[in-house]
């Protein structure tokens, strides 16, 4: 790469840069334009009036309102489930030697390969039985089984960096199972557990499909569902507030990034990383 | 082996879940809450219900109604679902070729042992034709819309053409006028057919096209010299005089509209409910009229009204039914419609209408045409969405652009429902 | 539900830590002790996930259909009979080859080039490294309302051409958002695999008088083979089994041009009602993904030897 002149790397690099950034910046900008310099169309990425009036239309209208709690309520609901299932059966995973392990851990990426049509109908059906169907607490249980998975295999590497000495400690001290699990090994994993209850949570705020298939009520919508019907049936989009509706349903998701991003890319860049 | 058994374990689950004859939902007597889920989104049409409903409310405190939003673009899969899991709402809105869909899968209620005999005798019987099946009556329209003719009678008169009066418009007058009234600054017509199968489904009815034979899953298409006429008048008016404006072919009926308020067409073809837009944005000193209805050798058009219906798996059909009565009493379906723009079902609530708007704003050409609504053929044919979306737009489209020529068209069209059809 | 980003910083964590040390100790070996731990997950994940998956399979065997007095029964291969004749389904199969691979193809080349540029010593790292992150933040339906907003013919940047709406650019103009949403993913890979590659042997081929692209072909490629190898199959199968984004972005049409067999499929069941036909689908979606899969797989393996 270095002989191929700096000049043409940069550029390629700014070109990068544009495809990446700008239609971010567009949805930004059109977030900021007032409804009458939207519908004359065409008027550049600037805008030439800026307000927030999208941004407070956005949060007033009463769907997205609710729309947005019903998302929060059913992520934080899916976050706690898989932390109360996935700390135990990491454990279990990381410390016990069982043939479920390589199971567990398959079946993260063979659940990849089956398309999400085939399950989805035959769980409404079970889901249904149960008569939580159309409800957000159906959807939280579904949103938690579906994360556990990952949650599983994240957590797990976590607990195995944790020296097997200190349990042993405890063991020798007289403490049981649970003792140990709850004194020792769990304050020694809040940073796995903070990083596995933030991806759960976006994982849920963010997920479509089975909110699409399971919830109906209009009322239990969650967000990503309530903005994909932003549009009306004559198409009179108010573009403004769509814009700053998008933008603030992604907050919760850039944030995180943020807060994750310099572990992501710090270990690459620094060569720490190992093949 | 053990994937065998896993295997029928799964079909075992299965044929435990589905059962032969569903036995019907037992009835309550006592009090009781109504879900209703209204589509309609314009501000004015939301007052208007809600009022309705509060009207309700106050007066049959034993069966309240809970309003919920829906919207059209997701209603049918939503019922879907819900028709699965038993909790759809006690009063649906939906249009009538959907509901007929479902109420072939047994989902809705026969509403016929509750309506009252004046409700059935405001209601003409080709809208009733639109929401029965099977001898059953399984909705009530509400309201729906027809094709108009908009006219700018300023621009008309510079060329020179007379503004026609009478019952009704045909094709060749039509033609006739638009030639006369295009000038080089003007077009005679503009027509925003950028989703052009819903338009000529509809008017190729003025001609008799039904477009299929049979219903449900065996209907099969047979478009002939009926089906064709319609498309092949609005394609020589474009391409062989030029009075139709060629660009709007590929535009919205809203774009066109724009078009027509600067004055760009002296007469535009569009939904009977962009009055609407025309009456809120038109400049000041603007003038426009609403034509007859256009006539080939009738004046039919498709009817695909908006409904109100009742599932069958209820517990409050026949309070349900009440309501829908309420609804439709001729002063609030008359206020329901006019806020939306939409023609009423009830004759009773088309002249309250007419009385309270006294026939401007282009009301009193389409309240007269709606009496030539009726049922559409390909209502009940299982696989028209399908087929409209997928072989009869882009068809449609490639002939108005000239890109296929007429025999062209027959042959898509007739060729595409084996692809869409198992 | 594992979206990229799930995989991508699971990725960097497993790499990160390192093998746990198993030791000798037998004591905790068995799995009598682990079953009480393991229960509350493995009974959700059970009901909810693989008993559903494997009525989902062999309900594509059967005639179920929405109706309310429907019975279901088995039908054997009926099914698939029909969709042999199905052209619409293959229609939507072939559209859905033709978005994978695209998209996992112009994601490789692109990730690729970006890879490239932030390991070299470039200014301005920090900003090309967050920005690449930015798809990545963003959940596909928002990824789709944006670029609808951006593609829109009115208000967007579109230049007056309906991108999404037009029978020749629908697919493509699809494909360019998928790539744009699956860059982080395939670019951070990359980017591991790059630094994985031992700088010596950069320095050995430089030596020896090998060029620019002579030491990328011969030093670079080959050493980024098993992460790219197992980055394109990431990205195909994802591709291939994707909904929202396109969902969103033009619900599979116009006239069915960007119809994925994902949408086809919940098209027959959520639209339709054909619940057995749509199951029958996905299990053929499935049986082809693999068999692909195994083929390709197969194919890098050997020409590894």
């Amino acid at each position: 790469m270095r002989t191929l002149g700096r000049p043409v790397q940069y550029l390629a690099l700014a070109a990068y840069l544009v495809f990446l950034a700008f239609p971010l910046l567009w949805l930004l900008s059109s977030a900021l334009k007032p409804a009458a310099e939207l519908a004359i169309g065409n008027t550049g990425l600037l805008p030439a009036n800026p307000t927030l009036g999208n941004f407070a239309a956005a949060v007033e209208r009463a769907d997205l309102g609710t729309a947005a709690w019903n998302s929060a309520r059913v992520a934080a609901g899916a976050t706690l489930a898989v932390l109360l299932m996935a700390l135990p059966a990491a454990y279990a995973l990381a410390r016990f030697r069982t043939r479920l392990k390589f199971v567990a851990n398959g079946w993260v990426l063979i659940s990849q390969v089956f398309p999400v049509i085939l399950v989805v109908l035959p769980l409404f059906l079970i889901l249904r039985q149960f008569r939580l169907t159309d409800s957000l607490w159906g959807l939280t249980l579904v949103h938690a089984v579906y994360a556990l998975p990952f949650a599983l295999w994240m957590l797990q590497g976590y607990i195995a960096a944790i020296p097997r000495d200190i349990e042993e400690a405890g063991a020798i001290d007289g403490a049981g199972r649970a003792r140990i699990l709850a004194d020792i090994v769990a304050p020694l994993l809040v940073p796995g557990l903070v990083a596995t209850a933030m991806f759960t949570l976006i994982s849920s705020w963010n997920e479509f499909f089975f909110a699409l298939v399971l919830i109906q009520d209009p009322d239990k919508v969650t967000l990503p569902l309530a903005l994909s019907r932003f549009v009306s049936s004559e198409g009179q989009v108010q573009l403004g507030a769509l814009a700053a509706g998008a933008l603030l349903a992604t907050v919760p998701s850039l944030l995180f990034f943020a807060a994750v991003q310099r572990r992501l890319t710090s270990g690459l860049i620094s060569g720490a990383v190992k093949g | 082996m053990r994937r065998r058994a896993f295997l029928l374990l799964g079909l075992a689950g299965l044929a435990g879940c589905a059962t032969s004859t569903v036995p019907p939902t037992p009835q309550t007597t006592g009090p009781t809450t109504l879900r209703f889920q209204s589509l309609s989104f314009q501000n004015p049409t939301v007052a208007a219900t809600k009022r309705i409903v509060a009207d309700w409310n106050a007066a049959h405190s034993d069966m309240t109604v809970r309003l919920t939003q829906g919207s059209f673009d997701s209603v049918h899969n939503q019922l879907v679902t819900q028709f699965m899991a038993g909790s759809a709402p006690d009063v649906i809105h939906d249009e009538s070729a959907d509901v007929l869909g479902f109420a072939g899968q047994g989902y809705i209620a026969d509403l016929t042992p509750y309506l009252s005999p004046e409700l059935r005798a405001a209601i003409p019987q080709g809208l009733w034709d639109t929401v029965t099946t099977d001898g059953q009556i399984v909705g009530v329209p509400i309201m729906m819309q027809s094709y108009v003719v908009f006219a700018n009678p300023t621009l008309l008169e510079q060329a020179g053409v007379p503004v026609p009066t009478g019952s009704t418009l045909t094709w060749d007058a039509l033609a006739a006028m638009a030639r006369q009234a295009s000038t080089d600054t003007a077009k005679g017509l503009g027509w925003g057919l950028r989703q052009p199968t819903a338009t000529v489904m509809s008017l190729g009815m003025n001609f008799g096209g039904r477009f299929f034979t049979g219903t449900g899953d065996t209907a099969a298409v047979s478009i002939g010299d009926p089906e064709l006429e319609a498309p092949r008048r609005i394609h020589d008016m474009a391409w062989g005089d030029g009075s139709l404006d060629r660009a709007t072919l590929t535009q919205s009926g809203s774009d066109v509209l724009k078009g027509f308020l600067n004055g760009r067409y002296a007469m535009i073809v569009g939904g009977s409910f962009l009055a609407q837009q025309l009456t809120e944005t038109a400049p000041p000193g603007f003038r426009w009229t609403v034509l007859p209805a256009l006539a080939g050798t009738s004046a039919q058009q498709a009817a695909n009204p908006q409904t109100l219906s009742v599932p069958v798996d209820s517990p409050a059909i026949a309070q349900s039914a009440r309501f829908i009565e309420h609804f439709v009493q001729p002063a609030n379906l008359a206020a329901l419609t006019q806020a939306e723009w939409l023609i009423p079902s009830s004759v009773p609530a088309r002249n309250a209408i007419a009385a309270a708007t006294g026939g401007q704003n282009g009301w009193a050409a389409t309240l007269a045409g709606a009496q030539n609504m009726v049922r559409p053929p390909f209502q009940s044919v299982t696989r028209y969405p399908l087929w409209k979306d997928q072989i009869a737009t882009p068809a449609l489209q490639r002939y108005l652009g000239n890109q296929i020529d007429l025999a062209g068209l027959r042959t898509q069209l007739t060729e595409g429902w084996q692809q869409v059809a198992r | 539900m594992v979206d990229a980003a799930q995989l991508g910083t699971g990725a960097v964590r497993r790499t990160g830590t390192g093998r746990p040390r198993e030791g000798p100790r037998r004591r905790r070996g068995g799995g009598g002790d682990a079953w009480p731990l393991l229960l509350p997950a493995l009974l959700p994940v059970a009901l909810l996930s693989v008993w559903p998956l494997l009525q989902g399979l062999a309900l594509g065997f059967t005639d179920s259909r929405a109706g309310r007095n429907v019975t279901t029964s088995f039908t054997g291969l009926d099914n698939y009979v029909a969709l042999l004749d199905d052209s619409l389904f293959w229609s939507s199969f072939r559209i859905g080859l033709i978005w994978a691979l695209s998209v996992t193809v112009l994601q490789f080349v692109a990730g690729l080039g970006l890879a490239l540029l932030l390991n070299a010593d470039l200014r301005l790292r920090w900003l090309t490294r967050t920005l690449a992150l930015v798809p990545w933040a963003m959940p596909p339906v928002i990824i789709a309302i944006m670029w609808k907003l951006l593609l829109n013919p009115q208000y967007g940047i579109a230049g007056g051409v309906d991108w999404l709406g037009s029978f020749g650019t629908a697919l493509p103009a699809v494909i360019v958002v998928g790539v744009w949403a699956g860059m982080p993913q395939t670019t951070i890979t990359l980017l591991a695999g790059l630094q994985a590659i031992d700088s010596s042997l950069h320095e050995a081929a430089a030596v020896d008088g090998a060029g620019l692209w002579r030491r990328f072909w011969h030093v670079t490629l080959p050493g980024l083979r098993t992460v790219a190898v197992a980055i394109t199959t990431l990205d195909f199968i994802w591709a291939f089994n994707s909904f929202g984004l396109v969902y969103v972005l033009t619900e599979g049409g116009p006239g069915g041009q960007t119809m994925l067999p994902m949408l086809f499929a919940y098209d027959e069941a959520f639209g339709a009602g054909n619940f057995g036909q749509a199951a029958a689908m996905g299990n053929v979606m499935v049986v082809l993904i693999v068999g692909f899969l195994l083929f390709y797989l197969r194919s890098q393996l050997r020409s590894e030897r």
